[in-house]
């Protein structure tokens, strides 16, 4: 599907995070011995291969690399294994529920190792089965995510989203929610025309999502913003956007 | 490697627990239940729903628990056991896969497809031994496992209803000409089995969380461990159990995690090739 000019993404992709998450850790928290660790499916190991070439690229060697079944609830022998091969940090890609269990049984076997993955580490669903001991000084690099907003507007909207739907809003829920808005306001200009939609996307420019622009480029891609966040205690914070170059 | 052995006989313990209460039940009926592990995650949401949502003591928590299970246990019989009692064992069996089906769906319903983490009765910081991390949570299931042990052997053996139990295993009509409750002992085999899923579920949830697919994986690892420890022999399932606990958690670490589950398999076949009634496998054997 990639390359079709009918296929259009408004969230951003993993391959820009397998990019910026070993950049991050390495020229910016200085950590050079990475352990890495993701869920053993398609997306997890997409993405593990893509962060080790992105290590590569910097020079730098994992200290282990593992991974986990989506089903796997016992992730210590990989931990343990990522602790002996003298990891000084982790890189951790998976979804809530298994960062969650990642995250808790680190802290259950003393492993302290500086931690940054996808932004389920962030995640409303992971920081609530987390103590402010556990999530404390957690990274993450994705899309934006509606809980370090101050905006009015959406804090109600995530309470809104939490009330109906009984789920915490999060980045892929403020993707789904602009998209659907996008099309809509397409459609109000366009009309119902299959090829009128797709060109307009196409040439979506400067559109005002909740908490980003979208922008559409050659390969179908409409969001190019995405956050780095720390978790301090159970809250986490945005310590910058960062936007693709030439946006 | 002292961790290694920690965190597997840990895990290893939930199996046995899943699958005491897989064979307490067969042996008094002779029917794998294979919504054991979906009963273990009924047993989870219960807790969860006492201790996290209307904010009850744990203990309260896990004492509510075990009393819904085994009224859950009572009704489990009533709807699927004793309507098929006498047909072919494979039609109870797969109703038993269809009732775990319904139970996964239920709590899809009611507590939604996120996980949530239940508190462990037991806090306190970990037990540092010899460079090895025990957490207070790991010496409670190894506690808990020991003590419901010794319980169902003082039962089973010391108790009056323990052996009238054992006769209704042994020949359900017999034990009826001669007088024994059959269904009040039945009913009894189904609700305690149901008990151990419950606490099994209780002792998972504050380390792996609840999620109403939980039990499918776990069901099965019970169903694997009593058979390699020899399908009907409780001592048999307890060994199997942190057998597998061990191999699973050396696997991962020294040959691949990412084959784990297929341990499990890989171990059971091996055993079956080895012994075909299990590691100490009863006559009863023969019947699965």
């Amino acid at each position: 599907m990639q390359g079709s000019k009918w296929l259009f993404r408004t969230h951003v992709h993993d391959g820009q995070l397998a990019e910026l998450i070993p950049e991050y850790l390495v020229k910016t928290l200085g950590k050079t011995k990475p352990g890495i660790m993701a869920v053993a499916d398609d997306y997890g190991l997409g993405a593990s291969k893509g962060i080790q070439a992105a290590l590569a690229k910097l020079k730098v060697s994992p200290a282990a690399v593992a991974s986990y079944a989506p089903s796997d609830k016992d992730m210590s022998a990989q931990l343990l294994e990522i602790k002996d091969k003298g990891a000084d940090s982790l890189i951790l890609f998976g979804r809530p529920a298994d960062v969650t269990l990642v995250i808790k049984q680190m802290n259950d076997l003393g492993i302290k190792l500086t931690t940054i993955g996808n932004s389920s580490i962030v995640a409303q669903t992971t920081l609530n089965n987390l103590s402010a001991a556990e999530a404390d000084g957690g990274y993450a690099i994705g899309g934006m995510i509606p809980q370090t907003s101050t905006d009015a507007k959406i804090m109600d909207w995530s309470k809104r989203v939490q009330d109906k739907y009984k789920v915490p809003a999060d980045n892929f829920t403020v993707s789904y929610y602009d998209t659907v808005y996008l099309l809509k306001s397409i459609i109000e200009k366009v009309g119902c025309d299959k090829a009128a939609i797709r060109d307009a996307l196409a040439a979506a420019k400067d559109w005002k999502g909740m908490l980003i622009s979208y922008q559409a480029d050659g390969q179908g891609d409409l969001a190019h913003t995405l956050g780095i966040y720390r978790n301090k205690g159970k809250t986490p914070e945005l310590t910058g956007p960062i936007k693709e170059s030439g946006y | 490697m002292g961790q290694l052995v920690v965190n597997g006989l840990a895990l290893g313990s939930i199996y046995a627990l899943v699958a005491l209460g897989l064979l307490l039940i067969f042996n008094t009926v002779q029917i794998v239940n294979f919504a054991q592990g979906q009963l273990l995650m009924l047993g989870a949401f219960i807790g969860i729903s006492c201790a996290v949502t209307h904010e009850l003591p744990v203990a309260m928590a896990w004492a509510i628990t075990m009393v819904a299970m085994a009224l859950v246990g009572i009704v489990f019989m009533v709807l699927v056991y004793f309507p098929l009692r006498g047909r072919p064992a494979f039609l109870v069996i797969l109703t038993t896969i269809a009732m775990g089906i319904v139970l996964e769906n239920l709590a899809l319903i009611v507590w939604g497809p996120l996980p949530v983490s239940l508190p462990s009765p037991v806090r306190g910081p970990p037990v540092h031994f010899a460079g090895v991390v025990v957490s207070m949570h790991q010496i409670f299931i190894f506690a808990t496992l020991a003590v419901i042990l010794l319980l169902q052997f003082f039962f089973l053996t010391k108790t009056r209803f323990g052996i009238l139990m054992q006769a209704t295993a042994q020949d359900l009509h017999t034990a009826r000409l001669v007088g024994i409750p059959v269904n009040r002992t039945i009913a009894v085999a189904f609700a305690f089995g149901t008990v151990l899923s419950g606490i099994a579920g209780l002792l998972v949830a504050p380390i792996f969380l609840a999620e109403p697919t939980m039990g499918g994986s776990l069901g099965l690892k019970g169903f694997v461990v009593s058979v390699i420890g020899g399908f009907g022999n409780l001592p048999g399932a307890v060994i199997g159990g942190l057998f597998l606990g061990l191999i699973e958690t050396f696997g991962a670490r020294y040959i691949s995690s990412n084959f784990r589950d297929a341990y499990a398999f890989i171990v059971m076949i091996a055993v079956l090739v080895a012994w075909p009634r299990g590691l100490f496998g009863e006559k009863s054997s023969e019947k699965v």
